[in-house]
Parts: structure tokens; C-alpha cells; sequence
């Protein structure tokens, strides 16, 4: 039998790593085939590769059969061959339409058609069920859309061998059923599925087969009703792993954070917080829980500051915070593990001991008057390095030549260390691997039973419901919703995450909010 | 002074029929010069060697012109030099990965020594160089429109480098909204991963990008030699490159942008020629105004921009203040 696509001893190397080691990979026609491996195990290497956008410097592909060589996409993309990327690649300036038809717009006498433009993206969308409005601007729409616009793209090149790059990161429940749908239709037609992901719920639930790597090594490729995740796992670390980590009771004691009918605006000025009353007590984590783009990111940068807030109160321990500048507001007991730890969470030019000290460089012992004690830089950094298992050959080193994992080790590291009140965490464990997100989960437990009040936001479902004591649901800037940490099911959040709330629950939840607050006042 | 004075001076000096004329052909090389860092900072690139190119393409302009005696050859000759040095340009920077404001700034001096080299072994004479058999450019009079009262003369009677300006305005306008390369360009400038992955040769539109400008600079430095003055001066390029960077950040990237923002140019440097001929203020002084007003205006506009963004959040802040 012939392969769709056959990879056979594929090796590419980049400067000091080996990336993908004498991989062999095969697609069968019509399949959905997952691949799994944790960050840096050479997976998007490998599709980079099959993608055109790489040269291996050792292997052959066959694509049904026949020999390929790829000098760039273009090649790829004439072979039938999709991406859509993790990171999105849209314009944003641009609208749908445009982006869907980049680089083969259709024109008439050399200018572009823009009749045939739209007429040409609505009927992609007709055909394949991806509801999309051909003029909106891409900036202007939410990430769940883009999503959409980028398999449109692929199909518009009429791909017949798609490549998904961790698709269902920014998806609640019901739109990944829906991606899924979609993926099924699309397979039914005849299209070859590779389904990057590191989520073995959506293993389990979608391909056919799974192939699994290991630092850039091929570890093993399974029917998919022949294994189970607990296989699945242990073959990606190479160890056995906890897929959920093990809880004990939260003992809440006094109220930290009161946050009172807060309205926060984002950069279009317009309300992403629309009316936010919540509260985190000391001991326990409130779980923000919503799809991207609901607030929660102006919700975050309102309490620590970087936002104004429009209306609304923010108090730690009864104290308002609201007119606080960031550094006071630090002082005051704020840590963040901001959502995007490479724009925000650390200054990538720097070494792992100044990023350490961002936030207490100003204070003894790190600092006596103006002067800065680099002996005890030195020490507090690779204090850290221990304690929290930063993999780095030394402190000294800049902090972009460490991984996603060990960076966000740093970011929480310092955030942690600072021994705050409040401690907020943002997509926590965004774009790390099994072993790292067990790691960091264990690191925001610890800090709950210290006693310090976590306000986690996670675009995760099941991180949230994971570690939560208490789940508040964001759905267009409002919370529509608030449920115990344990009762919630999957399929409640997820209604509620697409704003769908029985009127009698989402009235109880409120008022008791509200309850709440009023008592604190 | 009493106020009579003030309005004989304004109308002597700043609002007349022939200043407005003057404001037209002095804005040329500016917007030229803009149009030059539009195009390629569309396409992702901040390219700085627009001030040696225009010197560039002023030199090979009056060479041309004086081997032929004919302007319109003088202004082929530019143009493909505009070609040579913006392709040389792109090469070592984008594909031979030279740092880009280090290969911007060489252009630039080199332009400046290049220029009074050659003037000095090709014409043998120091310094500017003017002759006879330079032919600058003559005076186009556009039937019908040159008869219309006052407006006939604010339209017509330029020479054929500006209104090539002003129709290249609305050809890049169309160019970069309409046109399959326009969008790649604008994608390759906005998201070049995008563009990438789409199959668009992101290099090889920049390179084209810089070419370009380079005959975009040249246009310049052609009317700076054949139609502003005959002949060639040394830097006579005068800062204008620089300048045409700024007009491009205010003009939003967009060449009907440039295009006003260059008037605000060409009517201070108008107005400091009619200065410079009454010698009441030090001509130094007049000659750095143009830059400066320029300068001062476009911070200006700049600013008060970010303060209209701040009014209007503020404003939609106390509605909804209002509304709860």
C-alpha cells in the first residue's frame, strides 16, 4: 500500500541541536493522524519540513508515492499541501477575504477583482460549513475566527493534505466539537488530516493513528484504539507522569481580593470588562475560565494595573488599589505571571540573574542605597535556578537562549519568591510540555497553601477545573457564572463559556457574588 | 507695526498665486523623497539611503542632459542610476545581509564624495557644475486649464517632473490597494510570516521595493537639477531624503498623506526664498527654516494626534461612567 505521505529518515539540524533525528513518518490517504511530543521534540520541525519551509539535511518524502523535493512552499502547497500554524500567519490590517486569497488573488488586467475576492471566499465558506463575514478586518476579530480564516486559507489552496498545529488551544469545548465536525467532513471528502496537539483527551477522541516523538527521535506510532493516554504520556517524557495532579482541600481564610463592578476597556476602547465583581480569599484559587478575548487579558492588566480602570473598585485586604501605580500596587502584594512571558514575563535580552531581580532589585539585600550587591544577584539567582529546576548552564546567560518551560520557571520563580498576596497566573502553562505544565501546576498549589490568594486565568478547560477551588466563567466581559471547583462538568463550563446560562443559575450566581461582596464591605 | 503692515507683509510673503505656484514646485522633491520611504517602508523597511540617492540621481540627470542636451534623456539617465544604486543597495543589504542603517548611512556619505569625484574627473571643475548644454526642464502650459482665472495658474505652467509627481501620487495609491503586488507588498510589510507561507517571495519583494525607491529618489534628485536649478551642486540634495522619511511617518504611510504633508515643506522653503531676497533676516536663519518649521509641525501634529486618541478614550470613558 502506498502512503499519502511517507517521511523516511528525516534529519534536520539547526545550530548546536539536533531537531529531528532519522524521523520516519507515514500518512495514510484519509486519515487523521496525530502528532504528539512534548515542545521541542521536533514536531513542527518535522511539518516545517514536509511544509517546505525547511530543507532536511538528510531523508527523502514521498508524497502518494512519488518523490518530492521541497525548495520552499510553493512546492508544497502545488502538492496539495496545508498549514495552518499554531502562531497565526493573517494580516492583520487586511480583511478576511483578503487574507483567504493572499498571494493568489484573483484580478482582472492586472488588478485585483475584489467582486471575486469576496464571491470566491464566500463560497469556500458555504462549502465547507466555516461560517466567516468576508469584510471584517482581521485585528478586529477574535482569535476563535482567525482560526477559522486560516483553514479556510489552506482550503482556498485546495489542500487535500491539511497539517493543524495545535488547533484547539483557543476553542472552548463546543467549538473544538465543532472543529472536530469539521475535521471529520473535511476527512470524509477525501482530505488527509496531521493533527499536531499535546492534549491526549483530543488524541483520544480524533485520529485514526498517532505518532509520537521524543527529542527529535521517533518513539512509536499506534492505532489509536490500541493505546490509552497514560501510554501516550509515558512514551512522550520517557517517564510516568501525573496527568492530573493530586489536590488537597483549600483552607480558605481571609479575603484578599475584592474586585467590585469593574469596567476595563482594550485598545479599540471598547468594554472588554464590562461589570466584574469577584473576590479570592487567602488559601484558595478562583479559576477564570473562558474562551481568549472575553476580557480576560484586560480583567488581568486591570487589577495589576496596566489598564485604567473605567469604573469599579479593586481592594486588597479592604484597602483600594484602584488609583495605585503598578509598582505600588507590587509592593502592595500583586505578583503576575503575565500571559504572554516573552513580551511581558521576561526581558529576553537580559541574563537569568537580572530578570530574576526585576522585582526587587530596589530592595535590600539585592540593592544597599544605589548600589547593587551582584554577590548576592549571584546568590538569589541560582538559588532559584535550584529551587525551582531552571535548566540553564549558568545565571549569567541571556534569558533568550532558555526554552518556553524554563522561562516560565523563571517568571514564576521571581513572581513566587516575592511571597505576594495576590498571585495571579495567566495562561500559566501555555505552549509547555507535559512534564513543565506538572511542574508549574504543583508551584501554584504551593502558593495557595502558603496561604496567598491565586487568581488563575486559563484559556485551559481543564487546567482550570484542575486546579481551582472555585471556577467564575467570562463570557463578553461579564461573568456569567460561578460554580465549586469539583462539581463542574465540562459540558456546564462549556455552555457557559459560549455565554449559554440558564437564567435561574446565572441569577443565583450573581446575587451570590454580590452577596459576597456586600458582606466584605 | 500696525496691523496694515502685518497684512502687506502676509501678502507679500505668504499668501499670493506665485507662492502657491512656489509651494507646488518645492514640495516635488519632498514628496519624491517620501514616496521613496513609503514604498519601502510598506514593504518592512526602513531604508535611509534616500538623501544619497537623490544625489545620485541629480548627478546622472545633469550628465545625461549635457551629453544629449536633452532633459527627458537626463531624466532617463537618472532613473536607471535610481535602478543601479537602489539594486546595489538591496543586494549587499538584503541579500548579502549587510545591517541595513550601516549600508544606509555609507550610501550616503559616499554619495556625497562619489558626486564631487565625478564632477571633477568627468566635467573637471570643483564644486557645482553648470554649462549651457544642461537642459533643465521647460514649462508645460496645459491648454484650456492654463485660462482659467487664478486656478489656471496654480495648475498649470510646472515643468514635467511635477506633474509625473503628482500622478505617480494616485499610480502608488492604486498600486499599493488594487493591484495583486501592492497587496503582497503591504502584506510583506505588515506580516511577512504571512506573506511567507502564502508563497510570496518576501526577499524578492523587498528588493524590488528597494529598487523602487531608488527610482523614486532619482526622480527626485532629477528635478532637484534639471528643473529647481540647472546643474549640479555638491549635497544638493539638501537633507531632503530625510525629510521625505518624516512626511512619509506623518502621512501615515499612505502617498496621499505624503503628498500633503510635503506642501507644508515646499510652502516654508517658498517662503524662505522670498525672505532671502528682501535680506531683513540672516539668510542662514531663512535657509534652516523650512527644516525646522517642518520638524516643529510635524511633532506637532504628531502629538496632538496621540491627544485626540487620549480626548476620545476619555470621552467614551465618561459615557460609560454615565451609563452605570
Amino acid at each position: 500500500m502506498t502512503y499519502e505521505i511517507e517521511m523516511i529518515g528525516i534529519r534536520k539540524e539547526f545550530p548546536g541541536v539536533v531537531a529531528n533525528d532519522n524521523i520516519d513518518f507515514a500518512v495514510r490517504k484519509g486519515e487523521i493522524h496525530a502528532l504528539v511530543g512534548e515542545n521541542g521534540a521536533g514536531k513542527s520541525t518535522l511539518m516545517n519540513v514536509l511544509f517546505g519551509l525547511y530543507q532536511p539535511d538528510a531523508g527523502t518524502i514521498k508524497i502518494r508515492g512519488e518523490e518530492v523535493k521541497f525548495n520552499n512552499n510553493l512546492d508544497s502547497i502545488a502538492k496539495g499541501i496545508g498549514m495552518v500554524h499554531q502562531s497565526f500567519k493573517l494580516v492583520p490590517s487586511f480583511t478576511v477575504a483578503e487574507n483567504i486569497t493572499l498571494g493568489h488573488e484573483p484580478s482582472k488586467l492586472g488588478f485585483v477583482d475584489k467582486d471575486a475576492v469576496r464571491e470566491n471566499v464566500i463560497k469556500i465558506s458555504k462549502r465547507f460549513g466555516l461560517k466567516v463575514d468576508p469584510d471584517s478586518r482581521i485585528r478586529d476579530m477574535p482569535v476563535g475566527i482567525q482560526q477559522r480564516v486560516e483553514i479556510l486559507k489552506a482550503l482556498y489552496l485546495l489542500s487535500d493534505i491539511l497539517i493543524l498545529d495545535e488547533p484547539t488551544g483557543v476553542l472552548t469545548p463546543q467549538e473544538t466539537d465543532e472543529l472536530f465536525e469539521v475535521v471529520r467532513s473535511l476527512v470524509a471528502t477525501g482530505i488527509t488530516v496531521i493533527f499536531i496537539t499535546h492534549k491526549f483527551r483530543e488524541v483520544m477522541a480524533i485520529s485514526d493513528r498517532v505518532t509520537v516523538l521524543r527529542d527529535g527521535k521517533w518513539i512509536g506510532t499506534k492505532d489509536t484504539k490500541d493505546t490509552n493516554p497514560k501510554e501516550l504520556a509515558r512514551m512522550m517524557v520517557g517517564r510516568e507522569v501525573l496527568l492530573r495532579i493530586d489536590k488537597t482541600e483549600a483552607n480558605p481564610k481571609e479575603q484578599v481580593l475584592t474586585v467590585e463592578n469593574l469596567k476595563v476597556l482594550d485598545n479599540r476602547l471598547q468594554e472588554a470588562v464590562r461589570d466584574v465583581s469577584l473576590s479570592v480569599k487567602a488559601g484558595e484559587i478562583l479559576g477564570i475560565a473562558g474562551v481568549e478575548g472575553n476580557g480576560q487579558r484586560e480583567l488581568v492588566e486591570g487589577i495589576i494595573g496596566l489598564r485604567t480602570a473605567v469604573a469599579g473598585d479593586i481592594r486588597i485586604n479592604g484597602k483600594s488599589i484602584t488609583k495605585m501605580s503598578v509598582r505600588q500596587r507590587r509592593d502592595y502584594g500583586i505578583s503576575c505571571v503575565p500571559e504572554d512571558r516573552y513580551v511581558r514575563g521576561v526581558a529576553l535580552r537580559a541574563s537569568l540573574e537580572d530578570n530574576l531581580i526585576i522585582e526587587n532589585y530596589d530592595k535590600a539585600p539585592i540593592s544597599k542605597g544605589q548600589v547593587l550587591n551582584l554577590k548576592k544577584i549571584a546568590q538569589h539567582a541560582s538559588r532559584l535556578i535550584s529551587e525551582f529546576d531552571i535548566r540553564t548552564p549558568s545565571s549569567k546567560v541571556i534569558a533568550s537562549t532558555l526554552s518556553g518551560g524554563n522561562l516560565q520557571k523563571v517568571v514564576l520563580a521571581r513572581e513566587i519568591d516575592a511571597r505576594p498576596k495576590l498571585l495571579i497566573v495567566a495562561q500559566p502553562t501555555r505552549g509547555l510540555d507535559v512534564g513543565s505544565i506538572e511542574f508549574v501546576h504543583r508551584r501554584i498549589l504551593e502558593a495557595r497553601d502558603r496561604g496567598a490568594a491565586v487568581l488563575l486565568v486559563s484559556a485551559e478547560l481543564e487546567e482550570v477545573m484542575s486546579l481551582s477551588d472555585r471556577i467564575a466563567v467570562l463570557y463578553e466581559g461579564n461573568i456569567v457564572g460561578t460554580v465549586k471547583g469539583g462539581e463542574a462538568t465540562e459540558e456546564e463550563l462549556g455552555l457557559m463559556m459560549a455565554g449559554i446560562t440558564d437564567e435561574g443559575e446565572d441569577q443565583r450566581d450573581s446575587h451570590s457574588v454580590e452577596q459576597q461582596v456586600s458582606q466584605e464591605v | 507695526m500696525d496691523t496694515s503692515v502685518l497684512v502687506d507683509i502676509l501678502q507679500r510673503y505668504v499668501f499670493n498665486v506665485a507662492n502657491l505656484q512656489g509651494m507646488l514646485r518645492l514640495s516635488t522633491p519632498v514628496i519624491l523623497a517620501g514616496l521613496c520611504a513609503l514604498i519601502t517602508a510598506r514593504a518592512g523597511i526602513l531604508n535611509i539611503a534616500g538623501e544619497g540617492m537623490i544625489l545620485f540621481g541629480a548627478w546622472f540627470a545633469v550628465a545625461g542632459s549635457y551629453y544629449t542636451q536633452n532633459s527627458y534623456v537626463g531624466l532617463a539617465v537618472a532613473i536607471l542610476s535610481g535602478l543601479v544604486v537602489g539594486g546595489l543597495f538591496a543586494l549587499f543589504s538584503l541579500k548579502f545581509g549587510a545591517n541595513i542603517i550601516v549600508m544606509g548611512i555609507a550610501i550616503n556619505i559616499f554619495a556625497v564624495s562619489a558626486t564631487i569625484f565625478m564632477t571633477r574627473i568627468v566635467f573637471g571643475v570643483a564644486g557645482s557644475f553648470m554649462h549651457p548644454n544642461i537642459q533643465g526642464f521647460s514649462p508645460i502650459h496645459i491648454p484650456l486649464i492654463k485660462d482659467i482665472p487664478i486656478l489656471g495658474g496654480i495648475l498649470s505652467g510646472y515643468t514635467f517632473p511635477v506633474y509625473l509627481t503628482w500622478l505617480l501620487v494616485l499610480l502608488t495609491t492604486i498600486f499599493l490597494y488594487r493591484t495583486p503586488w501592492g497587496i503582497h507588498l503591504r502584506a510583506v510589510g505588515e506580516s511577512p510570516e504571512a506573506a511567507r507561507t502564502q508563497g510570496i517571495n518576501v526577499e524578492r519583494v523587498r528588493f524590488l521595493s528597494v529598487m523602487a525607491s531608488g527610482v523614486f529618489a532619482s526622480l527626485a534628485g532629477s528635478y532637484l537639477s534639471l528643473g529647481h536649478m540647472v546643474g549640479f551642486f555638491d549635497q544638493m540634495s539638501a537633507g531632503r531624503g530625510f525629510i521625505g522619511m518624516a512626511v512619509n511617518t506623518f502621512g501615515g504611510g499612505e502617498p496621499v498623506g505624503v503628498f500633503l504633508s510635503s506642501l507644508l515643506f515646499g510652502l516654508t522653503d517658498t517662503i524662505g526664498f522670498r525672505l532671502q531676497g528682501e535680506r531683513i533676516i540672516p539668510i542662514y536663519f531663512i535657509s534652516m527654516l523650512p527644516y525646522f518649521v517642518t520638524l516643529i509641525a510635524l511633532t506637532y501634529f504628531t502629538i496632538r494626534k496621540a491627544q485626540v486618541a487620549k480626548a476620545v478614550f476619555k470621552k467614551k470613558a465618561a459615557q460609560a461612567e454615565a451609563e452605570r
